[in-house]
């Protein structure tokens, strides 16, 4: 089977190659990847209003929100530029115009973006990482000295975070690639994506809410049902500062569970996003 | 269908709808045609009336309302037919960061060139362009000419039985456009089917063997070009070192013959060729 594959397979990565070198040349990429790492870098001298907190706790929510909301501006407009560009300039004309299929041409642009954001949130998540290992060191030395409790850090959960932020940015990705298929302008694309990202964030509450159905009249009851079932629950990819700084505060299964879920809301809205592409007249 | 034909349109009708009432707009209704192998078939017409609808319904990019197509026996939209296709749209507009070189191999590995042929593949699509030395020069410096070279040597460099050109000359100078015209030939030679789609009437009469010319939307002629050109009921007859006496007895002579002398003129040659005899090289060649 995977040798009936294989042409479409390869196809597919000289499609994702060429949309991941596109995007890496694009100065929003550059300028979102510099913006988020003057972010990260920019809560170490921010840690004195922690507000309370453990500083590490302060500078892991500082570079850990830095990396989801540039990643998901960066996921929500690359995605729907690079597609609008795609059909805008023609060039879909003479791609589309080769033995490539409609959903190979998806794919290709989700996997080449998906690796651009790959790239982001592994830069973003080193520096961070780099700077929680390194203030940790400084803290454990410091506790020693005072006869404290050192706080805890797990390197290993930063990196896992960054694995879910990457998953989450993919569903993103999926999802803004779904709608840009029906739109018909990338300025809609993008208003709609953000709403619809807003929406994945706040996901949790229609759940909530279901929980008390004696509360809800039956329309809203039943538009609760729908969007907690259409949208994807973002917020469960946020358990960042847990697994860096808390690993025993997670649930067993929460990480799976997440990409899991993740996972399926991915492949199913890039289903739709091929069964609309197909019928979009280029 | 016949089984001469590179491609075969039945009944095809296109209705697109407009605004937000979704009033139908027809830009192809009910044409049929086929286009017979190895042969240079011009598609004409004025701008609205159809041309490129059709073409990008025959290549699969927009789904027709109603009819059928088949290229080289496969139905349209297939991959198997688009394999046998190679495809020049009106404009190219190709990523800019990549060299000229770098273009055609990619369309190469898309179209499913095996990896021992790609390299030899990709310098003949060149050479075949006259693109070989400037390849290695990325897009976004080459000229409309180059483009529109660089545009034919990825449309033919899977070796495609049938190639598909819309308005290949579009923004080109005479001398670029005697390139294309030259390639269009050499494709012919090869045996290769050439649908071209042009407004330059001078060209298409020169490069095509065959002509269908559409309005609004419907097919108005079809036939070879030299059938549909002759005037049968007019000759010309071309005399060198013809004097004033010699003029007046052949003007008697054909009178005598129950002819009708209408006009005597010298014969002109056309201002494309004159360009093409005064400006011998290509700027970006």
């Amino acid at each position: 089977m995977l040798k009936s594959m294989k042409p479409s397979l390869l196809r597919i990565f000289w499609l994702a190659r060429l949309t991941f070198l596109e995007a890496v040349r694009q100065r929003f990429f550059a300028f979102l990847i510099v913006l988020g790492a003057a972010m990260v870098l920019s809560s170490f001298a921010f840690r004195f209003l922690d507000f309370g907190h453990g500083e590490l706790k302060f500078i892991a929510d500082f570079g850990f929100g830095g990396l989801f909301f540039f990643g998901s501006i960066l996921a929500l407009v690359m995605t729907a530029q690079l597609l609008f560009a795609e059909i805008d300039n023609r060039t879909a004309l003479t791609l589309l115009a080769k033995p490539v299929s409609r959903t190979e041409f998806l794919l290709g642009k989700f996997a080449g973006i998906w690796i651009v954001l790959g790239l982001f949130v592994f830069v973003l998540s080193t520096l961070l990482g780099v700077m929680l290992w390194g203030r940790w060191q400084e803290l454990v030395i410091l506790a020693e000295q005072t006869a404290k409790v050192a706080p805890q850090f797990s390197l290993e959960g930063v990196f896992s975070h960054a694995l879910l932020q990457w998953f989450r940015l993919g569903v993103v990705t999926s999802m803004v690639l779904l709608i840009s298929t029906i739109a018909r302008t990338f300025l809609f694309a993008v208003v709609v994506g953000a709403m619809t990202i807003v929406a994945g964030q706040l996901q949790w509450l229609a759940q909530e809410a279901l929980f008390k159905p004696a509360e809800l009249n039956p329309f809203s009851h039943a538009l609760l049902w729908l969007a907690s079932r259409l949208l994807p629950n973002l917020q469960q990819f946020n358990i960042g500062d847990a697994l860096a700084l808390d690993p025993s505060a997670v649930a067993t299964g929460a990480v799976s569970a997440a990409i899991l879920s993740g996972g399926f809301y991915l492949i199913a809205y890039l289903f739709l996003a091929s069964l609309t592409f197909q019928r979009r007249e280029i | 269908m016949s089984a001469n034909s590179a491609i075969s349109v039945q009944g095809l009708t296109k209705d697109f709808r407009v605004g937000i009432r979704g009033l139908k707009l027809r830009a192809v209704d009910n044409l049929c045609l086929e286009i017979p192998r190895g042969q240079v078939f011009g598609l004409l017409g004025p701008n609205g009336c159809g041309k490129s609808t059709t073409l990008k319904i025959i290549l699969g990019l927009v789904a027709p309302t109603s009819g059928k197509i088949s290229i080289l026996g496969y139905p349209s939209a297939t991959s198997s037919a688009r394999q046998r296709t190679g495809f020049l749209p009106e404009a190219p507009y190709f990523h800019k960061f990549l060299t000229g070189r770098e273009l055609v191999r990619y369309c190469a590995r898309l179209s499913g060139v095996a990896p021992s042929q790609l390299d030899s593949a990709v310098e003949e699509a060149l050479a075949l362009a006259s693109m070989s030395e400037a390849g290695n020069r990325t897009i976004a410096t080459y000229s409309k000419g180059m483009l529109q070279r660089i545009g034919f040597a990825q449309a033919i460099v899977h070796d495609p039985e049938l190639v598909i050109l819309d308005e290949p000359t579009a923004g080109v100078d005479p001398v670029g456009s005697a390139a294309i015209g030259k390639m269009i030939h050499s494709m012919r030679d090869k045996g290769k089917t050439v649908v071209l789609c042009s407004h330059l009437l001078g060209q298409v009469e020169q490069v095509c063997d065959r002509i269908a010319i559409m309005d609004r939307g419907r097919l108005v002629l079809e036939g070879r070009v030299d059938e549909v050109l002759a005037r049968r009921d007019k000759h010309v007859i071309t005399v060198e070192h013809l004097t004033p006496a010699a003029q007046a007895a052949a003007e008697a002579a054909l009178q005598a013959q129950g002819a009708h002398v209408t006009s005597i003129t010298h014969p002109r040659r056309s201002l494309e060729d004159l360009f093409r005899e005064l400006v011998t090289g290509s700027r970006d060649a």
